[in-house]
């Protein structure tokens, strides 16, 4: 029979082995599922950037998705040693899911899917005095788009008139074109009235009963279960994607409150929270969705009605968007 | 395992009400699991702190973002300010036991960390995440598992480990609990607040009460079964300070865990192979902050009668026994163990 002492030891063991298996477990399911740990949107640089690896070692690697030819080139040198380490030393416990090292990677913007929220039989909130977010989410989506045509982005709208689309296909939508970024504009509506918030959210599981609430509202159609629940949860969390996408929720809610803070001193910046949106949780790219106003809010709705305001926002959007796109080729050029 | 001047060992149970931590230089503490950052200048001079933490946090409340960031016993999703109150946790309860974060002469942190027992592995890894920087190496254990093994009840016994975020179950057989050995209840101290605080609102509708006014009640006068004395509370109604008996509310509330409780109990002891289902049954310890309701080992002894009889009992220091225990496991791992854990 064991003594209480081997037990001790026994079970320790099965602890330690439980700690190790679950770190390196997941690493090995992520790689047994690739699409779930990196999407499609990655796996163009994945590919260029193993290539470069394994057969071009001393030479250079181009900087630009595989499947976008033209887009800007700058030469860098592709640096092995991380690689090289884990392959040197198998033993060393995996502590997955990594976060991705955006020095990796080579990465750019240049299709950017902008969403603007419900239309046509659709007309998500609306104000007491008839404002509907459908009309303010296109609009403010035409003047963006309008504005992006100016830059080297190439800008698609899920919609450009007042239709119905549902979630499901302008997810649909921006995976078949292989968007880089997606953006989906919405106007809150939440009581009490006096609140003014500006939300911008990336996908994740979220315990903030105002989010879930919101979230149940804009996903009305989405048809998730409880036990499908738990599964995105996981998903979401080995998902790099996540990263990028808070990445972009922050340039953009800067952008959005330093601008819109100037004319609307009572906006309430509630910063970047998480939600599992139907649109973000489908999409394969970083992909956020913005409340910009609030239309229970008369004042909001007063402003929102004013077209210079609403181009003040699609400006902020596309600042924001500009600047989350110029911090990818930072982290790019830290990593040559 | 050989412990040296260069390591310090450390057990914490991470609580959603309170933390605990037991180091092997001898240092124990428990605090609340709040952490606030003062709301504006004017607040900031008048608490004269960055952050604050525990009954500190709780105490200046209205002058904080105050954050509870755990919850059902492990770090809260919805923003990143939860994780970085963990973090602020975690730093304050490894200087409550003489540790400073940057000193050239820091040993080496070898931490046991209690979570759930049906943790979500991705929540497993974002505490593990979060103790980078504060421990060297870290294992995460189920919070039953630590109770267990620090009482060296490792075969036949039953851990029933009820906090205020979730009570957890934990069969021992002389094995690492899996996934079959283990249950997590969210029925604990938190939903008796809010059970207490929806009957006394019911009754009562003027009465002016917090959550945490809710919570101190609780601490002090929950019971199951028979009442030892009347539970009289004052309160402001109408903004006069008004008696308010709410014993019944009080029973009633208490008794809202039990059933969920009992039944899992009753389900994990019918999956103990037979002929070891009567030493469990009478070896049923109960740990956690929500074990010191009165009454209610007397009540899971009630249960256990339908089951042919047994005996619960709670252990000596519910409010350290997860983190003693986790203190227990770090010191017996070897050095060797401990490597393959670095963080």
């Amino acid at each position: 029979m064991e003594s209480l002492e081997q037990t001790k030891i026994r079970l320790i063991r099965e602890a330690i082995q439980h700690n190790v298996t679950g770190v390196q477990g997941s690493k090995a399911k992520a790689s047994a599922q690739p699409t779930r740990i990196l999407p499609p949107w990655l796996w163009g640089s994945l590919l260029v950037a193993t290539l470069a690896y394994f057969f071009m070692p001393s030479q250079v690697v181009s900087r630009g998705r595989a499947s976008s030819p033209d887009a800007p080139k700058v030469e860098r040198t592709a640096s092995p040693s991380p690689v090289e380490d884990q392959a040197l030393k198998p033993d060393i416990p995996l502590s997955a899911p990594q976060r991705l090292n955006r020095a990796v990677l080579p990465l750019s913007v240049k299709r950017i899917v902008i969403d603007p929220g419900h239309g046509g039989r659709q007309h998500g909130a609306i104000s007491e005095s008839g404002v509907s977010e459908k009309e303010i989410t296109l609009d403010i989506a035409l003047q963006l788009r309008r504005l992006m045509e100016r830059t080297p982005f190439k800008v698609m709208l899920t919609r450009q008139k007042d239709q119905t689309i549902p979630l499901e296909e302008r997810v649909a939508f921006a995976n078949a074109n292989n968007a880089d970024l997606f953006v989906s504009i919405h106007v809150n509506w939440m009581k009490p009235r006096e609140v003014r918030p500006l939300e911008t959210y990336h996908v994740g599981p979220t315990d903030d009963p105002a989010a879930i609430q919101l979230a149940s509202v804009e996903n009305r159609e989405s048809g998730y279960s409880l036990s499908e629940y738990r599964q995105l949860v996981e998903k979401i969390y080995i998902d790099t994607r996540r990263d990028e996408s808070r990445r972009l929720a922050k340039s953009i809610n800067a952008e959005l409150y330093q601008s819109l803070s100037q004319i609307n001193p009572e906006l309430e910046n509630r910063g970047v929270k998480m939600a599992p949106f139907v649109v973000l949780v489908g999409t394969e790219m970083p992909a956020i969705l913005v409340e910009i106003s609030c239309l229970s809010n008369e004042d909001d709705v007063r402003l929102l009605t004013n077209a210079d305001y609403r181009e003040k926002i699609a400006q902020a959007l596309l600042r924001g968007i500009r600047s989350y796109a110029n911090s990818l080729n930072g982290s790019n050029r830290k990593g040559s | 395992m050989e412990e040296t001047n260069e390591t310090l060992c450390v057990g914490i149970d991470l609580g959603t009400s309170r933390s605990s931590i037991s180091a092997s230089n001898g240092e124990r503490h428990v605090i609340d699991s709040y952490v606030g950052w003062p709301v504006d200048m004017v607040a900031r001079k008048l608490v004269k702190k960055a952050v604050l933490v525990g009954r500190d946090a709780l105490t200046n409340r209205s002058m904080l973002d105050l954050r509870r960031p755990l919850e059902r016993g492990v770090i809260k999703e919805g923003s990143e300010k939860e994780e970085e109150a963990v973090r602020e946790l975690l730093h304050h309860l490894i200087a409550l036991i003489g540790l400073k974060q940057k000193s050239k002469n820091r040993p080496k942190v070898r931490a046991v960390v209690g979570v759930p027992a049906e943790a979500f592995r991705v929540s497993k890894q974002r505490l593990r995440s979060a103790m980078e920087g504060i421990a060297d190496s870290v294992m995460l254990v189920s919070e039953p598992f630590a109770v267990a093994y620090g009482l060296e009840a490792l075969l036949h016994a039953m851990i029933i480990d009820i906090g205020a975020g979730t009570a957890d179950f934990c069969v021992m057989q002389g094995r690492y609990p899996t996934e079959e050995d283990q249950r997590t209840l969210p029925n604990a101290g938190d939903s008796i607040d809010e059970q207490l605080a929806k009957l006394i609102r019911e009754r009562h509708p003027e009465a002016q009460f917090s959550i945490h006014m809710i919570r101190e009640w609780k601490e002090k006068w929950s019971f199951l079964g028979e009442p030892k004395d009347r539970v009289v509370i004052t309160v402001p109604v109408k903004g006069k300070a008004t008696e308010l008996d709410i014993t019944n509310e009080m029973r009633t509330a208490c008794e809202s865990i039990l059933p969920p409780i009992c039944e899992t109990m009753t389900d994990l002891l019918t999956r103990v192979e037979p002929e070891y289902q009567e030493k469990v049954r009478n070896n049923i310890i109960v740990a956690g902050g929500s074990s010191l309701i009165s009454g209610l080992t007397d009540a899971l002894d009630k249960a256990l009668l339908e089951l042919g009889g047994g005996r619960a009992s709670v252990v000596k220091d519910p409010i350290f026994a997860g983190s003693d225990g986790g203190l227990a496991v770090a010191r017996d791992a070897s050095n060797a163990d401990w490597e393959k854990l670095s963080v």
